[in-house]
């Protein structure tokens, strides 16, 4: 008996607190095997869709860009549920399980509990974004899309978990129970998801707003148009302003409002000024989402004149999912200058028993338009198609001057075709795929029974420091 | 190693808890009324008080995880408006403790040690020493989720002295433990106040405990504070407001318990009620309506031991009413009541 006197010396620790509850918390998430449970289920998740990609016979033909983003997209929404999962237990389940008063006892600052708690809510956010690579790597064919596919999945991926980790131990902030926390976010989570996923529901100036004023829609959105349809980022930026300033303001109320006034009870003290600050708060935060709709440029009227369109290109055998590229040349030979100008792309299958194209599928941007010519000025467009079913097309473009009134109309003028010879898509190997399927799930089930092991092992060993040493 | 305090508790002791005027309200309910007390160094001081009397929002506001409305505190010299220095000279074990399962107890104590500005090795050196001390050494590599209650009660004591606490809070630190493991909890507190010279306030429901161990004793109802002192002094000044000898106990053996009320009925007369006591097996209570005329009332007790050995009936143990603290307890608290 050492008379309970403890030995005290120079050791003091250089470490943040943060980061002491940080790796105390990860060890944990992922000794504790919640964790690496989660990451199996995600890597099922993975594996049955890469699957289904192989075998299925209308899945197969999937053109490589769409099949990336939809794995792309699916492992961002599992790994942001993942995100909630742990964000909705860090505080609630502390109460619950009666292991947040010994943390509050200590002198470390309410904010740096939250700080290290919330870093180990995004750790299985790089993991599972790692295990999703070889998965999009192997649905991409060797596409190109694949870099930008990682690095813009990267980018939009960790602001969504970062934001709904941050709802999810927001919730739970609120919460006595995990019941409460979990039903809170999911809740959000669902109401946000199920528009993303819902075909059609961005139709109408309402339904495009609610898409782009919803984070995941709006991430979905851009990723769809920019790795899937090409169109340019200078297009496409404000479809990442709901995802940033949702992420930014859920980051600011859990670290700036919440996480300093973090106690027993759940939520904060209500004082007059804390509520009138969380009025403005929510305030505030409909403001910028108002204020951030990106303004619609209005179309002119005007009249036509003396127009001419020409294409660089004639021919192009290709397979399907491949891209096609060519530009056009409009110039103005007459002595006025135009009124806006509006060029269309058509696209006609040449098989009489082939099935009606619908160009909308095939190109990310079927018209563009020019506001004005000046007389002798020419001007160069670029165009792009994807290929969507194999067979024989004619693509060509129409050059239209916009009317002047209601009462008027214009003569368009159209250039020669594109010959496009489509041959099918040769499927995704199911030799290659399996590996991956099989494989990357086993992988994690045999890391979860080593990791068990291992501890066990040092457990009996004596010496468990060894585990993260 | 350091020595928080050598001297023994018969040494000079200084008040290293003063509470002052503390008042805590939820709404229109007053949860704890001006709360007044202080703790010396080295003493144990038992904090007493029926469901809803203010413990808890006692033992939360001095341990800063609650403000108070009113009043204010001071623990070894630093006052309540610095929280975070008072959590550095606290510790506490609170009624609830959790553990995470998965953590060995070394483990639990080396990030605790950390959090309190330790390096990871002297932190590991400290909890090693802290589980020797409570007596799980064996156990240090196990993990917690494997532990029985008494031993993680016993953690949960280590945990409380990773930051060398000039002030220990204790609530219910027995509670759910089997009488060898409550014995051996009690010996370890009383090693914490003796040997460190650490304040320690204890919050029981088990009275026999409190007034073993405890040098003070608060009692508190219904948000107010109803006695305070040291215990012999509590038991003193309750016992001179009671009606001394006014009921005595008596525990016999249960073959005997229906002999003994019917000799007692007939050697005095002048007893009215002889009833047993549902709570406690084997013991009767003599209430004494009325003395006699001609006998003084400290000579009933022997009257009735007179009787008992003369029916040849073993008496195991004998008392009087209001002697110990579960009555000045029970009156107290019943006083404020009524």
């Amino acid at each position: 008996m050492s008379n309970l006197r403890v030995t005290q010396g120079n050791h003091h620790s250089t470490l943040p607190a943060w980061w002491l509850v940080f790796t105390q918390e990860l060890s944990d998430l992922w000794i504790g095997g919640k964790a690496l449970n989660l990451i199996f289920i995600y890597t099922l998740v993975l594996a049955v869709m890469v699957y289904l990609y192989a075998f299925n016979t209308e899945l197969s033909l999937t053109p490589p860009k769409e099949a990336v983003y939809e794995l792309l997209k699916n492992a961002m929404a599992v790994s942001i549920f993942i995100g909630l999962i742990i964000g909705s237990d860090t505080l609630s389940g502390d109460r619950e399980r009666n292991t947040l008063e010994s943390l509050l006892l200590t002198p470390v600052s309410r904010r740096q509990i939250v700080v290290g708690k919330f870093l180990m809510g995004i750790s299985a956010w790089p993991v599972t974004y790692v295990l999703a690579i070889p998965f999009m790597n192997v649905l991409s064919q060797g596409d190109e899309v694949l870099l930008p596919a990682i690095f813009w999945g990267f980018l939009i991926g960790t602001i969504l978990v970062m934001a709904f980790t941050a709802l999810g131990m927001l919730a739970s902030f609120w919460s006595g129970s995990n019941r409460v926390s979990y039903f809170t976010s999911l809740g959000v989570y669902i109401l946000l998801l199920i528009p993303a996923e819902l075909p059609g529901s961005s139709i109408g100036a309402a339904g495009q707003f609610l898409q782009w004023i919803n984070p995941i829609a709006s991430a979905y959105h851009f990723l769809s148009k920019h790795l899937v349809n090409y169109e340019a980022l200078s297009l496409l930026w404000s479809w990442l302003v709901s995802p940033t300033v949702f992420a930014l303001l859920l980051l600011g109320l859990l670290f700036l409002y919440a996480s300093p006034s973090l106690r027993l009870e759940p939520g904060k003290t209500a004082s007059r000024w804390s509520r009138k600050l969380e009025q403005v708060i929510g305030g505030m935060a409909l403001l910028i989402l108002v204020l951030s709709i990106p303004s619609t440029p209005a179309l002119a009227q005007s009249q036509a004149s003396d127009l001419q369109i020409s294409i660089d290109r004639s021919t192009a055998l290709v397979k399907t999912g491949d891209k096609v590229e060519y530009n056009t040349t409009v110039s103005n030979h007459g002595s006025q200058t135009s009124p806006p100008l509006i060029i269309a792309m058509n696209i006609v299958n040449l098989d009489e028993m082939g099935d009606t194209v619908d160009p909308e599928d095939w190109a990310p941007k079927r018209t563009q338009y020019i506001q004005s010519l000046p007389p002798g000025e020419t001007t160069s467009l670029h165009w792009i198609i994807n290929t969507i079913l194999d067979g024989n097309y004619m693509v060509y473009m129409v050059l239209i001057p916009a009317p002047a009134n209601n009462d008027s109309t214009s003569q368009a003028v159209a250039t020669s075709g594109i010959h496009l010879t489509i041959h099918p898509f040769t499927r995704l190997n199911p030799g290659g795929v399996l590996p991956y399927a099989i494989g990357a799930p086993l992988i994690v089930l045999v890391l979860i029974l080593f990791v068990h092991r291992r501890r066990n092992v040092l457990i009996h060993a004596g010496d468990p420091f060894q585990t993260f040493s | 190693m350091i020595k928080k305090n050598t001297s023994s508790t018969t040494g000079s002791q200084h008040e290293i808890l003063m509470s002052e005027d503390v008042s805590k309200s939820y709404g229109p309910r007053h949860a704890l009324q001006g709360l007044t007390f202080s703790l010396k160094a080295g003493r144990i001081l038992g904090f007493l008080g029926p469901n809803g009397a203010g413990k808890t929002t006692s033992i939360r506001i001095l341990t800063t995880m609650l403000d108070p409305d009113s009043g204010h505190f001071v623990i070894d010299g630093i006052h309540s408006d610095h929280p975070e220095e008072i959590r550095r000279r606290i510790g506490v074990l609170p009624e609830s403790l959790g553990f995470p399962t998965q953590t060995t107890g070394i483990e639990y104590l080396t990030f605790f040690g950390q959090l309190y500005g330790r390096s990871r090795a002297s932190a590991r050196e400290l909890g090693m020493a802290l589980l020797e001390d409570v007596g799980l050494q064996k156990r240090a590599s196990s993990l917690i989720g494997t532990y029985s209650h008494g031993m993680k009660q016993r953690l949960g004591i280590a945990r409380a002295l990773v930051n060398d606490p000039t002030v220990v809070f204790l609530d219910e630190p027995t509670l759910g433990l089997d009488p060898r493991a409550q014995q051996e909890l009690l010996d370890l507190i009383q090693r914490i106040a003796r040997g460190r010279g650490t304040g320690v306030i204890l919050c029981s429901h088990i009275l026999s405990e409190i007034e073993n161990i405890c040098d003070d004793v608060v009692i508190l109802n219904a948000g107010q504070v109803v006695a305070r002192g040291s215990v012999s002094e509590v038991i003193g000044r309750v016992q001179r407001n009671i009606m001394l000898g006014n009921a005595l106990r008596v525990q016999v053996p249960s073959g005997f318990f229906a002999r003994a009320k019917q000799t007692l009925k007939a050697s005095l007369p002048h007893l009215m009620k002889v009833n047993p006591i549902g709570e406690m097996e084997g013991w009767l209570r003599i209430e004494l309506v009325e003395s006699t005329d001609d006998t003084q009332p400290h000579l009933i007790n022997n009257i009735i031991l007179s009787a008992l050995i003369r029916a040849r009936i073993p008496v195991l143990s004998f008392e009087t009413e209001g002697g110990r603290l579960q009555d000045v307890f029970l009156r107290l608290t019943e006083e404020a009541i009524q």
